[in-house]
C-alpha cells in the first residue's frame, strides 16, 4: 500500500468511527450534559428555586414557597420539591407554616397514594384502569341513572375559587346535583349565629393583634380554629406588648388552654353561663357601646354570680376577676368555638357571644366579617342528613365524593357504610386511600396540589394561587381537569381548555394589571369583597336565642373528641411525619390513647400505658391510657382523628354533631400497651428547667471559671434566642427540621424503644394545671461536654461557635450522647430507607447519615455556609437576619431568633441580654449559644 | 493436708499429671465452650450487620450491657495481678498454689474485657482510630477523652500482665518439656526459651520477677481507677463522682477475688490438686473478700450521703431513685450481694466450707455485674432533663454476646488449664523444706 492510500484509509476509517459515534442513540443520550440553559424554570445546579403556591392540607391554605431542586431520578433530570416554607407576604400566613403545612411533602411523596384510576372488582379488590375507561363507566352510569330520572350527586369538601367557579358550572350544565360540601369541622353553630344576628353565613376574622383582652371559649386558636398560623403570630406579638392578657374557657384541656394567661375550666356545656353573665352585666353597668334591643335582651338569662359559679364551676372570685379584666379593656374580643359550639348549648354560646361582640362594639373592629371565610356552600350536618334520606330512597344513582372522607368523619350512626351501596356507582376523587374510597366504586386519582394549577379563596378578600411545582408523578389528574374531562365528554363538546388555560384566563380577567409571572409569585391577589356595614337582626337573633335555649345539666364522665394539632379532622393522620412527632401536650407519637386526668388516674388505679376498655352506650373500644395534668377530673379526651369513625351521632340545634358523650364507661383490661410516650416526664422537678423571673434584670451570663483556655470567636459566633413566652409548643419547628434536615422517620417500634431522631423537640413542663414548652435541640455550647470526651474529634468546636460533628469520624462510642446534658444528640442505630419518590424530597445540601454514628443540631450550618458564599461575593459580613434556621423560619409565633452574638446590634446578642434571659442548667458552666427567655408566670386557676 | 508434707517430686507429678493427654469429657467440654463462644460470635457479626439498634440501647441510654461486661471483665483482671504481684511483694506465702490460675485468669479477663469496647462501637470497623498511629492526615486521637485514657490503660495492663505471666511460667514451662513427648515437647521447648535451670539463671530470673511484679502492682491500681473515669469524667450525676477511682479498685478485686473461687474450686476438684490448692489458701481469700466488701459497702453508703449532703438536687434524684425507681430491683441486688453477703464469711464454719465459698463467690460475681450495670445504666436513663428521661431493656443479642464472653473467658482458661501447668511447680517446691537425703531416698 502506498502511504497517500494509507493515509487516506486512515482519514475516511477515523472519521466514519467519528461520526457513527455521534448520533443519539438510546445508550448515550442519557450522558448527555443537561441543558445549560434550561427550557422552562431558570435551575441553578445547587441552588434552591423558590416557586409560590398555596398549601391544600387544610381549609386554611396558606400561601407557601415552595424550594425545588434539580435532581437526576432515575437517569432523567427532574425538578422537584425538597421543602415548604411560608410564603413571605401572604395575607393568610405571611411567611410562616404549622406543623401540618410542613409535613405537606410527605403527602406528595406518599408510598400509598393512588397512582391510577381503580375500579373496584366483584371480589372487592380495586383493579388498576385508564382513565377513558374510567371516564366511560362514571359516563354509562350517569346515562342510565338520567333515564331512571334519578339523581346524580356531588359531594365534596369545602371549595373555593376558581374549582367552586368551575363545579357549580359543571353540575348545571352536565346536569349533577351538588351537594351541601362536606367540612367535618365546620363551625356549625358559629356561623349559624352569624347568620342570624348579622345575615352573613360566615366565620369573621378574629382581629387577636386589634384586641386588648381576649376571652375565646373553647376555640382551639392555636390548632385547628380559623387560622392558628396567623392567631399564633398575632397572640404572640400581642403578648410582647406586655400588656395583654388572654383568657381562655375550656371544659377539656388544650395547647391553647395551656397558652393563655389564665384558663379556666367550666362544667362541660355550661360556658354559655359566663357570656350570659358577662353580657348582662356589659348592659347592667352601662358599659354597652352599642345597647341590644330589648328584645333580645329579654331572651338573655338572668344570672346571679352565684348562680354562675353553680353552674360552671368556677369560683366566684375568679368570674369576677374575669369581669374586671373584661370591663378594665378597651378592645375586649371574645371568640367561642371548638369544643364549646360543638356541644348542645353551644349554639347558644356562639348566639350570646356574637351579642357579647355587638355589645362592646367589637363587630367591624375586632370581629371583622369585610376579611371574613365564606361558608355559605357548606352544609350543616343537619343538611347531610336531608340528602341522605334521598339516598336512602335510591334516588341518588351515581355520587362523587371528592376530597373529603365522610365514612371516617361522620357521626358513625349514620351508618354511611351501608347507605352508600345504595347508590350504583360512587365516584371517589381522593389521593389517599381512606375509609372512604374503600367504599368507592370507582377511584379517579387527584394529583396533589404541588402538582396543580388552580385558586382558591381562603377569605372573601383574597384568591391564592396554586401552580404546579413538579410534573405528575403519577397518572393523577386535578380535579378541574376531571371535571373538564367529564364534561367534554358529557355534551359532546369539543372544547379542549384543560385546567390550567381555564385557571389561567380567570386570572387575566381578575388582575389585568398584573401579568401571569408577577402575579405568580406573589401568590395571590385581592379580591374585592362587598364591605355592606353588618347590623344586628333583631328577631332573628331572638328567635334564634329563644330556639337554642340552655339546658342545664350536668353530665358525668365526658369523653371530648376534639381535633388534634397534628392530624385535623383526621386527613391528615396518614402522613408518616406528623406520626412521627408526638403531640406536644401528651408527648406521644404513634397510636392513641385516651388523656385521664390525674385526679381520676389516681381514684381508678390507672397508670400511662395500661389499656382501658372504654364504652359509651353501644360504642366500646380498647384504648391506651395517657395520664394528661390540667384535665378536669371526670372529663377525658380522645382526638376525634385517632378514631375510625366519630361516635357522636346527636346534633345540637345548630345542626352541629357534638364533641363529646357523656356517661362513659372506663375500666382496666390489665393488659399494657406498648404507647410511645417520648417525655420521660411532664414536670420539671423543680429544677428551674422553665426559670421564671420575680423581676426582670440586666442578666450577666459572665463565662464562669474554667480550667481550659476560651474559645475564640473571630467574626461570628451562631447563636439562638429562644421566647418561651411567645413559645406556644405548635411544633412547626420540628416538622420543618425534619424536612430540612433529612432526619429519618424510625417508626413506631424504634419510639417504644426511646430511639426518636428528632434534632429539635418539645418538651412540655406541667405545673399543676399549667404547663410551658421548651423547644430544646443541640445548645451549641461554648464549654461543650460532648467534645472533650470524643476519642476521635469527630465533635470540636469549630470557630464560629457551632459544635460541629463530624459524621465521616464518628466511630459510635456515644460517650458524647451519655455526657450531654440536654440529651440532645441523636445516635443511627440503623440504616434508614428513604424509598422512592420519598427520597425525592431530600435535602441536597445535608447529607445523610449511616448506622453507627451520632447525629444531631446543626443550627443548619448549610443556611450559615450559603449566606456566608453570598457575603463573600458582595466582600460583606452576613447580615443579621440573614442566616434563618429552619425551626426560626417557620416559627408561628416569631419565638425564635437566629444570629451572630458578637454582633452586639444583632437581634439575638440583644434578646441574649434582656432581662427575662437564662441558659438552661445554667449551672453546669456549658455556656450554650441558645438562649431563652423566660416566660410570665401564667394566673392559673 | 498442708503443702509441706509434700516431697518435690510429688508436687512435680501433681501438677504435670494436670497436662495429661485430655479424654473424652475435655473434648466435650471444649466443644461446648467452643459453641457457646459462637453464639457470641454470631451475635455479633448480626449487629455489625443490622446495625447497634439490634441492642436495647436508645437515648438517653447509650452505653449497657456491653460497658457493663467491659468494667466486669476488666474488675475480674485485677485479683489476679494482686495476688500475683503486690502479694508476692508482701511476701504472702499462701498465694503460690493459686498465683498461676490467678494470673491466667487476668490475662484472659482482660482480653475478653478488651473485646468489649469493640463491641459496643457504632461502627466497629474503624476501631483502629483510637489508637495514636502516625497517619497522612494528622490527625490524632483525643488525649483529653477518657476512651483514650481506657484504651492505653488496658493495652498497657494486658502486655505487663501477659509479660509477667510468661515469666512466671518459664521454669514450668521447662519442667514440662522435660516430661514431655511428641509436639508438645517441642512446642514447650521453644516456650522455655532454653530454661536450663542453672544458678545463673535462677538468679536473673528472681531479678526479673520481682522487678515485674513491683511493675505490675501500681497497675493494679490504676487501670481500674482509669476505667472508673470514664464515668467519673463525665457530667452525669450518679458518674461524676471523686470516689470513683478506690470505689472501682475495691469492687475490682472484690469481683476478682469471687472469680478466683469460681474458678478454683472446680479445678482443685477436677485436677484433685486439693493438696496443694488447700482449704487454707481459700480461706485467706476469704477473708479477704471480707475487707473488699466492706469496702465496697462504704462506698455504697458513702455515695448516699454525699448525694444528701451535698444538697446537689440531681445527684441526690438519681440516688434516690436508684434505690426506689424502675431498676431498684438491681440496685438491691448489688446491695445484698456484694456488701452484705460477704459478711457470711465471718462466720468461720462458711469461710472453711468449699459449698459455701463456691456458692457466695458465685453471689458476688453476679452482685458486681450488676454493681457496674446500675451505675452505668440507672445514671443514664436519669439525668438532667425530665423530659429524656428513659428506660433501657437488654436485648437477646446483647444477652448472647456477654454469654459468647462467658464462652471465651472459659474457653481460654480450659485450654490453658490443660497445656500449661495451672499451679506454679518451681514456686510451690519453695514452700517445702529442701529435699536431702534420708534413708537412701531422694526427694
Amino acid at each position: 500500500m502506498r502511504r497517500r492510500d494509507f493515509i487516506k484509509l486512515l482519514g475516511v476509517a477515523s472519521s466514519a468511527s467519528v461520526a457513527t459515534s455521534c448520533g443519539l442513540t438510546p445508550e448515550n443520550s442519557q450522558k448527555l450534559i443537561p441543558y445549560l440553559v434550561p427550557p422552562d424554570r431558570e435551575i441553578i445546579p445547587g441552588k434552591g428555586m423558590f416557586l409560590s403556591t398555596t398549601c391544600t392540607e387544610c381549609p386554611v391554605h396558606c400561601g407557601i414557597s415552595v424550594q425545588v431542586r434539580d435532581k437526576v431520578i432515575q437517569n432523567r433530570h427532574r425538578q422537584v420539591p425538597i421543602k415548604i416554607e411560608g410564603l413571605p407576604g401572604h395575607p393568610i400566613n405571611d411567611g410562616r407554616l404549622c406543623i401540618r403545612g410542613q409535613a405537606a411533602l410527605h403527602r406528595l411523596y406518599h408510598a400509598e397514594r393512588f397512582k391510577q384510576p381503580m375500579r373496584r372488582e366483584g371480589d372487592g379488590q380495586f383493579a388498576p384502569i385508564s382513565w377513558e375507561e374510567a371516564y366511560q363507566v362514571i359516563l354509562q352510569h350517569m346515562a342510565k341513572v338520567k333515564s331512571d330520572q334519578r339523581k346524580i350527586g356531588y359531594l365534596s369538601g369545602r371549595t373555593t375559587g376558581a374549582l367552586a367557579e368551575l363545579m357549580d358550572s359543571f353540575c348545571t350544565h352536565v346536569g349533577v346535583e351538588k351537594l351541601p360540601e362536606y367540612e367535618p369541622l365546620f363551625p356549625a353553630s358559629v356561623v349559624n349565629a352569624s347568620f342570624a344576628l348579622f345575615g352573613r353565613k360566615e366565620l369573621p376574622e378574629y382581629r387577636i393583634d386589634r384586641c386588648d383582652f381576649l376571652l375565646s371559649v373553647g376555640a382551639d386558636l392555636l390548632e385547628t380554629f380559623g387560622n392558628p398560623v396567623q392567631n399564633s403570630r398575632r397572640i404572640a406579638a400581642q403578648r410582647k406588648k406586655g400588656t395583654f392578657r388572654w383568657v381562655h374557657l375550656e371544659p377539656h384541656v388544650s395547647l391553647t388552654g395551656l397558652n393563655a394567661t389564665q384558663r379556666l375550666t367550666p362544667k362541660p356545656d355550661s360556658e354559655w353561663a359566663v357570656i350570659a353573665y358577662l353580657l348582662q352585666r356589659v348592659h347592667q353597668s352601662g358599659r354597652a357601646k352599642k345597647t341590644l334591643p330589648g328584645s333580645v335582651l329579654q331572651e338573655v338569662p338572668q344570672l346571679s354570680i352565684e348562680k354562675v359559679e353553680e353552674l360552671t364551676g368556677i369560683p366566684k372570685e375568679k368570674l369576677q376577676h374575669l369581669e374586671e379584666s373584661f370591663f378594665a379593656s378597651d378592645r375586649p374580643l371574645t371568640i367561642a368555638g371548638g369544643v364549646s359550639t360543638a356541644s348542645q348549648n353551644g349554639a347558644f354560646l356562639a348566639a350570646l357571644t356574637g351579642l357579647l361582640q355587638w355589645a362592646t362594639g367589637q363587630v367591624g373592629a375586632t370581629v371583622d366579617y369585610t376579611t371574613a371565610v365564606d361558608y355559605s356552600s357548606v352544609g350543616s350536618a343537619a343538611a347531610m342528613e336531608s340528602w341522605l334520606k334521598e339516598l336512602d330512597q335510591g334516588r341518588i344513582g351515581v355520587l362523587f365524593i371528592s376530597r373529603c372522607n365522610p365514612v371516617g368523619t361522620a357521626p358513625q350512626s349514620w351508618q354511611l357504610h351501608h347507605r352508600l351501596k345504595k347508590a350504583d356507582l360512587v365516584v371517589g376523587l381522593a389521593d389517599l386511600p381512606d375509609e372512604t374510597t374503600a367504599l368507592c366504586d370507582i377511584i379517579l386519582p387527584v394529583s396533589h396540589s404541588l402538582e396543580s394549577w388552580g385558586e382558591v379563596s381562603p377569605r372573601k378578600d383574597v384568591a391564592s394561587v396554586l401552580q404546579p411545582v413538579l410534573d405528575p408523578i403519577y397518572e393523577t389528574r386535578t380535579e378541574g381537569d376531571i371535571l373538564l374531562d367529564l364534561y367534554r365528554l358529557e355534551l359532546g363538546a369539543a372544547e379542549t381548555v384543560d385546567y390550567r388555560e381555564y385557571v389561567q384566563k380567570r386570572w387575566r380577567k381578575a388582575s389585568s394589571s398584573r401579568d401571569l409571572p408577577t402575579l405568580m409569585q406573589q401568590g395571590y391577589y385581592s379580591v374585592s369583597a362587598e364591605k355592606r356595614p353588618v347590623r344586628l337582626r333583631e328577631t332573628r337573633a331572638a328567635n334564634l336565642l329563644r330556639s337554642a335555649r340552655p339546658q342545664e345539666k350536668t353530665e358525668a364522665a365526658i369523653v371530648y373528641f376534639p381535633p388534634s394539632l397534628r392530624f385535623y379532622d383526621g386527613r391528615s393522620r396518614r402522613l408518616p411525619l406528623l406520626q412521627e412527632i408526638p403531640d406536644p401536650l401528651s408527648s406521644v407519637s404513634y397510636g392513641r390513647w385516651i388523656a385521664v386526668s390525674v385526679a381520676t388516674a389516681k381514684r381508678l388505679g390507672i397508670r400511662d400505658r395500661d389499656e382501658l376498655r372504654l364504652g359509651i352506650g353501644e360504642w366500646e373500644t380498647q384504648i391506651a391510657a395517657r395520664i394528661q395534668p390540667g384535665l378536669p377530673e371526670g372529663v377525658f379526651v380522645v382526638y376525634r382523628d385517632q378514631l375510625d369513625a366519630y361516635p357522636v351521632h346527636h346534633l345540637n340545634p345548630a345542626g352541629e354533631p357534638l364533641s363529646f358523650l357523656s356517661g362513659a364507661r372506663l375500666e382496666k383490661t390489665g393488659a399494657r400497651v406498648a404507647l410511645p410516650i417520648l417525655s420521660g416526664s411532664t414536670s420539671d422537678h423543680e429544677r428551674g428547667i422553665i426559670a421564671h423571673f420575680k423581676e426582670e434584670k440586666e442578666s450577666k451570663h459572665e463565662p464562669q471559671v474554667q480550667m481550659y483556655e476560651p474559645h475564640e470567636h473571630k467574626v461570628y459566633r451562631w447563636a439562638m434566642a429562644i421566647d418561651l413566652e411567645a413559645c406556644t409548643g405548635c411544633s412547626a419547628c420540628v416538622a420543618a427540621c425534619y424536612q430540612e434536615n433529612n432526619i429519618p422517620l424510625v417508626g413506631k417500634e424504634e419510639h417504644v424503644r426511646g430511639r426518636e431522631m428528632a434534632w429539635i423537640r418539645i418538651e412540655p413542663y406541667y405545673t399543676g394545671e399549667e404547663a410551658e414548652f421548651l423547644p430544646m435541640m443541640c445548645q451549641q455550647c461554648d464549654n461543650a461536654p460532648c467534645e472533650p470526651v470524643c476519642p476521635v474529634y469527630a465533635t470540636y468546636h469549630n470557630p464560629e461557635g457551632l459544635n460541629a460533628q463530624i459524621y465521616n469520624r464518628c466511630v459510635g462510642t456515644r460517650y458524647c450522647s451519655n455526657n450531654c446534658p440536654y440529651k440532645a444528640r441523636r445516635f443511627n442505630w440503623f440504616d434508614h430507607e428513604w424509598p422512592e419518590p420519598l427520597s425525592w424530597g431530600l435535602n441536597p445540601d445535608v447529607s445523610l447519615r449511616n448506622r453507627g454514628v451520632m447525629e444531631k443540631c446543626t443550627f443548619c450550618v448549610h443556611r450559615i455556609r450559603s449566606a456566608k458564599d453570598a457575603a463573600r461575593d458582595e466582600d460583606r459580613l452576613v447580615l443579621d437576619g440573614e442566616v434563618v434556621p429552619a425551626c426560626a423560619q417557620t416559627c408561628p409565633a416569631d419565638a425564635i431568633v437566629f444570629g451572630n452574638l458578637l454582633d452586639p446590634e444583632s437581634r439575638v446578642a440583644k434578646l441574649a441580654r434582656s432581662g427575662r434571659a437564662y441558659h438552661v442548667l445554667e449551672e453546669l458552666n456549658t455556656q450554650p449559644a441558645v438562649t431563652y427567655l423566660s416566660p410570665h408566670k401564667k394566673e392559673g386557676e | 493436708m498442708k503443702t509441706t508434707d509434700l516431697t518435690y517430686s510429688e508436687v512435680n507429678s501433681l501438677v504435670l499429671r494436670m497436662l495429661e493427654p485430655p479424654r473424652k469429657a475435655y473434648f466435650g467440654i471444649l466443644f461446648f465452650l467452643l459453641s457457646v463462644v459462637g453464639i457470641g460470635v454470631t451475635a455479633w457479626a448480626y449487629q455489625i450487620f443490622r446495625g447497634m439498634g439490634v441492642t436495647g440501647l436508645n437515648n438517653p441510654v447509650g452505653w449497657g450491657v456491653y460497658i457493663t461486661d467491659f468494667v466486669f471483665w476488666v474488675g475480674i483482671a485485677h485479683s489476679g495481678t494482686l495476688i500475683s504481684a503486690i502479694l508476692y511483694l508482701f511476701r504472702a506465702r499462701w498465694r503460690t498454689s493459686i498465683y498461676r490460675s490467678a494470673e491466667a485468669m487476668t490475662v484472659f479477663a482482660v482480653l475478653t474485657a478488651g473485646l468489649f469496647p469493640l463491641i459496643h462501637l457504632g461502627r466497629v470497623w474503624l476501631f483502629y482510630w483510637l489508637f495514636p498511629y502516625p497517619n497522612q492526615r494528622f490527625l490524632w486521637p483525643n488525649f483529653r477523652s477518657p476512651l483514650i485514657l481506657d484504651v492505653l490503660a488496658v493495652s498497657t495492663y494486658l502486655t505487663v500482665s501477659s509479660v509477667f505471666f510468661f515469666i512466671g511460667l518459664l521454669p514450668d514451662i521447662a519442667a514440662a518439656r522435660d516430661q514431655a513427648t511428641g509436639w508438645r515437647k517441642k512446642v514447650y521447648a521453644v516456650l522455655s526459651l532454653g530454661w536450663k535451670g542453672t544458678h545463673r539463671l535462677w538468679h536473673h530470673y528472681g531479678a526479673a520477677y520481682l522487678f515485674f511484679a513491683a511493675l505490675a502492682t501500681p497497675l493494679v491500681i490504676s487501670v481500674h481507677s482509669v476505667v472508673s473515669w470514664d464515668f467519673a469524667l463525665s457530667i452525669i450525676p450518679g458518674w461524676h463522682s471523686t470516689i470513683f477511682a478506690p470505689y472501682f479498685v475495691a469492687g475490682a478485686i472484690h469481683s476478682g477475688l469471687a472469680m478466683v473461687l469460681t474458678i478454683l474450686i472446680p479445678l482443685r476438684k477436677i485436677f484433685k490438686v486439693e493438696k496443694l490448692i488447700t482449704l487454707d489458701n481459700l480461706e485467706a481469700m476469704a477473708k479477704m473478700i471480707i475487707l473488699t466488701g466492706l469496702i465496697v459497702g462504704y462506698a455504697y453508703a458513702t455515695e448516699f450521703f454525699i448525694a444528701w449532703y451535698s444538697g446537689n438536687q440531681y445527684e441526690y434524684e438519681i440516688f434516690r431513685w436508684r434505690a426506689t425507681g424502675d431498676y431498684a430491683a438491681e440496685y438491691w441486688i448489688m446491695v445484698v450481694f456484694n456488701s452484705l453477703i460477704p459478711l457470711l464469711f465471718f462466720v468461720k464454719r462458711i469461710r472453711r466450707s468449699v459449698a459455701w465459698l463456691f456458692a457466695l463467690g458465685i453471689l458476688i460475681n453476679i452482685g458486681m455485674w450488676f454493681e457496674r450495670y446500675v451505675i452505668i445504666v440507672t445514671s443514664l436513663a436519669h439525668d438532667f432533663l425530665p423530659y429524656a428521661w428513659g428506660h433501657y431493656k437488654p436485648s437477646l443479642v446483647e444477652f448472647a454476646i456477654t454469654l459468647g464472653s462467658f464462652g471465651w473467658f472459659f474457653l481460654l482458661f480450659f485450654s490453658f488449664a490443660k497445656f500449661l501447668p495451672a499451679i506454679s511447680i518451681a514456686e510451690t517446691k519453695e514452700l517445702l523444706p529442701l529435699p536431702v537425703k534420708r534413708g537412701g531416698k531422694r526427694g
